[in-house]
């Protein structure tokens, strides 16, 4: 880990936009974004309600078409991509954690968790997976259907699901959104640790300035447009930064 | 709440589409069926009123002829302005291959007649004229002024020339048969009548009643005298009843095709109170009492099943429309009059209430569900997983079915092959489908996993993932798959009974008479100058005749009848039900089962054979199987030669002799018969091709009519995936976030409906085999039971790919869905 990857940027965007709806009823939820989310880092978006935030992430991870401007994960463009080269970039590149309905109820944790590799034909390593599933604690649940895990459990595997195909970035949407603080902050410590000790990068969007604590870096979104950024946030000065920003 | 269910369906009514097209389906095929027979009823009405409204008065023959001599006295009644008499019985036609016309023997008839319209031409004037009714002339491309030849009861031809067509009119019998008319006179001879059938008069003022009264004080008591009208209700009434039968053949089918369509309808309510446990749960929050949910369920399903019923009285009047349109393009021979198509009330009403009540009947289970929503259900976020187990009760019932299902068809089975029997198997069959309904959600599992297994390997994650779906509720499945399983049952089903009855009629012929040709007499017998003509030819090995009369068995009136002695030894093998053909000798009887039973004899009795006045003491040796080529009582030939002469032959059977050439042994066949018009020849070939002809047009009639029931479970299949479609978007979604491509998700969506129909078809194949099995040992005790392995194949793989069909439009729309909108939505 050199300083000089760590400030390459594993995804970049220029110019971001996105407008919903045309004429009257246009929704302008981003309004030209320049931002860069460095490697082997753990970045959070935060923003009030409506600000744009996962917006931004959909745009981001291929999920939505951008309006304007461009979107770059490594080197390659995203936005010039057609669906079919995109769902490949996905398959590849990018890792996801949702706020909730991350699993597929028919298959148990570790069907689960293997799921990409699967969809993209590749074996898993071995070792990898060892050490992923010891860092989420999963070993002995690894036969269970979802239904039988707890919230908390379930974002573990979504977890490791991300971490398990190394992929280029993961992003994760309100992770802990539906947990309680305790599996929360379980959740979010596998999180930087993925990063501190697997070398993973991970753009994660909250509006809990405790879980934006975690990262090394949160960028502020108001109405569409990127109006701050702090580096080594403390819950105080992320809740501080959106005081400020709502006044 | 009535507003609610409203406009709950109006906000869904894309999801009550595919259900009611089922409904639309069904009812339509019943209502078809009325709107069909309703029209040829009336059609044929019409035209009965009006071949009889030329009749004031029919005199009709009882059983005797009516002498000739009534015709006369008759035409002297008072009132009587004209007599005429109908002349009927056999014209054997010769076509211009030099043999008698059709399978069955041409009618003779007479002109002038109130009856017959001359078409062209003109009516008989002259013993030397004769007509032929239209379609007979177009067929055998006879000509006005063509000479034709008909035999006359002694098998001797007379030539008439051809001076005109006529139409057959209402007579069903003589449009089958064919007709050739003569001059009242002639039509006596040829046909050699005695009397006529029937002499219609004319009135020339009296009124139809009193004249009715007139002529029956001459006409004496052998006679029926009837006013025309009368006549009339008579041919409308006996032909009333043959359009029954089609009225009941078609509507068996009907009732399956919407017993498909009432289990589609039962598993698309399940579904949508199922997705709507959110909606109702919230129904029940503000304040709605379980009886209002569960009457909000009933009415949505009352108003799709009669929107659904009225689309399907318009979609019968279109088949009924269609099928009258196609009979009367494609069947010019078969002569159907049809008059304009009807939807009589009684039609509406039966459409409407099958309909009604087939939908309301199917929504009360889920509707009962439905009221056992919790309110708090409203507040829950995640849509719980359908977990199924198999209750204790399921269980029960399920093994007090199967026991009774396997106790009939076994009674059935071991059971002496009779029409009990059949019906016993077929008892037995029901309940194994109640059994397999049953136990469906239990063995929809396993079956799935192994419908699975190979597009699991051949597709990889899109296949494993289509596997686990299809078996994640297996109450839905089961319901979604049995629908197609009683469409492929009885499909598999006709197959196996038709290709063993084939299989079983070609081993009897083969084993009792290995016969190359058959010669027959449409009318009459065959000259023994044919078999003489036969014998002394190397290329033919056997000659065998057979020959019958009238006579007495223990002074029952029977047909006695023999075979060529030499043959009875080397080639033909009759089969034994007791005794054995092998003591056959002087002095001795063979009886088929049929008579020995009515009689009650058996093996070791003495029967008294022969004529009124001279009977013989024989003793029996053998009863034959009823399938036995012999003649009923078959007795040695030099016995029948002796009591009653060298009479003409039946029927004669050819075997070619091994290596001959039979090119050369058909031509020494046709040229024996050449001489004799009545007397035809067919190779066996050609009978194995007839009946076998037969029997494809039963099977491909019967499989056609199945298709509909085949066609409504599609749409059920179509409509349980589309609904889990909806249930499932966000999963979709996640699926394609994680990489899947939108082929992908369509080809697991395909794969999934590929198991549904694999799964229902495997099922159906299983029940429709065993059971077709069952069936064919309640025939006769020997059957060769045969599997039609391609046709089997062929449903199967016809499931299959319907299966995939019915994917094409929920695998769209589920790959079209945005991942971001799908994610966002709960």
């Amino acid at each position: 880990m050199t300083t000089i990857t760590s400030v390459r940027s594993a995804v970049t965007a220029q110019g971001l936009t996105k407008v919903y709806g045309t004429g009257d009823a246009a929704v302008h939820a981003l309004r030209g974004i320049d931002v860069g989310f460095a490697t082997e880092a753990f970045t959070a978006i935060m923003g009030p309600s409506g600000s744009g935030k996962s917006t931004l992430m959909h745009c981001l991870a291929g999920l939505d078409s951008v309006t304007d401007g461009h979107v770059s994960i490594g080197d390659i463009e995203i936005t010039r991509l057609n669906d079919k080269r995109l769902t490949l970039l996905r398959r590849e590149r990018v890792g996801f954690i949702f706020q909730a309905f991350n699993l597929l109820p028919t298959l148990t944790a570790e069907q689960n968790i293997l799921l990409p590799l699967q969809i993209a034909g590749r074996q898993a390593d071995q070792a990898l997976f060892d050490r992923v599933i010891d860092t989420v604690g999963l070993r002995d649940r690894l036969r269970h259907k979802p239904s039988q895990l707890s919230g908390g459990q379930q974002q573990r595997v979504a977890v490791a699901r991300a971490l398990i195909s190394k992929p280029q970035v993961i992003f994760a949407d309100e992770p802990t959104g539906n947990l309680d603080s305790r599996s929360g902050a379980e959740v979010l410590a596998f999180l930087r640790t993925s990063v501190r000790e697997l070398g993973q990068t991970i753009v994660m969007v909250t509006h809990d300035p405790v879980a934006a604590s975690y990262a090394d870096r949160v960028v502020f979104l108001r109405d569409g447009l990127l109006v701050r950024e702090i580096e080594q946030p403390t819950p105080q000065t992320v809740l501080d930064t959106l005081v400020a920003l709502e006044a | 709440m009535f507003r609610t269910t409203i406009m709950g369906l109006l906000a869904h009514r894309l999801r009550l589409v595919l259900t009611s097209l089922a409904i639309i389906l069904g009812v339509g095929f019943i209502a078809g069926t009325f709107v069909l027979t309703d029209t040829i009823d009336a059609g044929f009405s019409q035209s009965f009123t009006a071949a009889a409204d030329k009749i004031d008065v029919a005199v009709r023959s009882k059983d005797d002829p009516l002498p000739p001599s009534l015709l006369a006295k008759i035409g002297s009644v008072a009132g009587v302005k004209d007599a005429q008499p109908v002349v009927s019985g056999e014209a054997p036609l010769i076509g211009k291959d030099g043999k008698t016309v059709g399978e069955l023997v041409t009618a003779g008839v007479s002109f002038p007649s109130y009856r017959l319209d001359v078409t062209s031409g003109k009516a008989p004037a002259s013993d030397g004229e004769a007509l032929v009714d239209t379609s007979t002339a177009r067929t055998q491309g006879f000509r006005i002024g063509d000479t034709i030849g008909v035999l006359d009861q002694k098998n001797v031809r007379h030539d008439f020339r051809l001076v005109g067509t006529f139409d057959v009119g209402v007579d069903q019998s003589l449009a089958a048969r064919g007709a050739v008319a003569y001059t009242p006179a002639t039509a006596m001879r040829m046909t050699g009548a005695t009397g006529y059938a029937e002499i219609d008069v004319t009135t020339a003022g009296p009124s139809r009643e009193s004249l009715r009264t007139a002529v029956a004080a001459v006409a004496g008591s052998g006679a029926k005298v009837q006013t025309g009208e009368e006549v009339a209700s008579d041919l409308a009434a006996s032909n009333g009843a043959s359009t029954e039968y089609l009225k009941v053949g078609l509507l068996m089918f009907g009732f399956i095709a919407l017993l498909v369509a009432g289990l589609v309808i039962y598993n698309t309510f399940g579904i949508l109170v199922a997705q709507r446990m959110r909606e109702l749960a919230l129904l029940r929050c503000i304040g709605a009492t379980r009886r209002q949910v569960f009457g909000s369920i009933m009415l949505e399903s009352a108003i799709v099943g009669l929107v659904s019923s009225i689309l399907g009285l318009a979609a019968g009047l279109g088949m009924g429309w269609l099928a009258v349109f196609l009979l009367g393009t494609y069947q010019p021979d078969v002569e159907v009059p049809t008059g304009t198509v009807t939807l009589s009330p009684q039609t509406i009403v039966i459409g409407l209430a099958t309909g009604l009540i087939m939908t309301v009947v199917a929504a009360l289970l889920p509707a009962r569900q439905a009221t056992k929503v919790a309110p708090v259900a409203a507040l829950r976020t995640q849509t719980e997983e359908h977990t199924f187990r198999a209750g204790v009760v399921r269980i029960v019932f399920a093994v007090l079915f199967g026991l009774a299902a396997a106790g009939l068809t076994y009674m059935g089975v071991t059971a002496k092959p009779d029409e009990t029997a059949l019906m016993t198997v077929m008892a037995g069959g029901v309940l194994a489908f109640f059994t397999v309904l049953i136990l469906g959600p239990v063995v929809v599992t396993p079956l799935s996993g192994l419908a699975g297994w190979l597009p699991g390997r051949l597709f990889g994650v899109p296949g494993r993932l289509a596997t686990e779906n299809s078996r994640r509720n297996p109450k839905r499945s089961a319901t979604t798959t049995i629908a197609l399983t009683i469409g492929v049952t009885l499909m598999t089903f006709m197959a196996v009974l038709t290709a063993t009855m084939r299989a079983t009629a070609d081993q009897e012929l083969d084993s009792q008479f290995p016969a190359d040709y058959r010669v027959a007499a449409q009318t009459g017998d065959i000259p023994h100058a044919v078999a003489e003509a036969l014998r002394g030819h190397s290329e033919l090995a056997t000659v065998a005749e057979f020959r019958e009369v009238d006579g007495k068995l223990d002074d029952e009136d029977y047909p006695i009848g023999t075979v060529t002695s030499s043959v009875l030894e080397t080639a033909v093998r009759p089969k034994a039900t007791s005794g054995s053909a092998d003591g056959f000798k002087p002095g001795t009887v063979m009886i088929a089962d049929y008579v020995a039973k009515q009689l009650k004899i058996k093996v070791g009795d003495d029967v008294r054979v022969g004529t009124a006045k001279n009977a013989t003491p024989l003793r029996v040796v053998a009863i034959l199987d009823s399938q036995s080529l012999l003649p009923s009582i078959t007795v040695p030939e030099q016995f029948f030669d002796e009591r009653f002469g060298k009479t003409d032959d039946n029927q004669i059977l050819i075997t070619a002799a091994d290596g001959a050439d039979l090119d050369k042994a058909r031509a020494i066949v046709d040229n024996a018969t050449q001489p004799y018009p009545a007397v035809k020849v067919a190779s066996s070939t050609e009978i194995r091709g007839q009946f076998d002809e037969a029997i494809n047009g039963i099977l491909s009639v019967v499989t056609g009519l199945l298709g509909l029931a085949i066609v409504i479970s599609l749409l059920g299949i179509a409509n349980t995936l589309s609904l889990s479609v909806h249930e499932r978007t966000r999963e979709s979604a996640l699926l394609r976030a994680l990489g899947l491509k939108r082929g992908q998700l369509r080809g697991m969506l395909t794969v999934e409906a590929l198991i549904l129909g694999l799964v229902g078809a495997l099922v159906g194949t299983v029940l429709g085999i065993v059971y077709g099995w069952a069936a064919t040992t309640t025939i006769s005790e020997s059957v060769s039971f045969r599997l039609p392995v391609g046709q089997v194949a062929l449903f199967i793989a016809a499931s299959g790919l319907a299966g995939v069909l019915a994917a094409v439009l929920p695998a769209r729309r589920a790959a079209r869905t945005s991942i971001v909108g799908s994610l966002a939505s709960d």
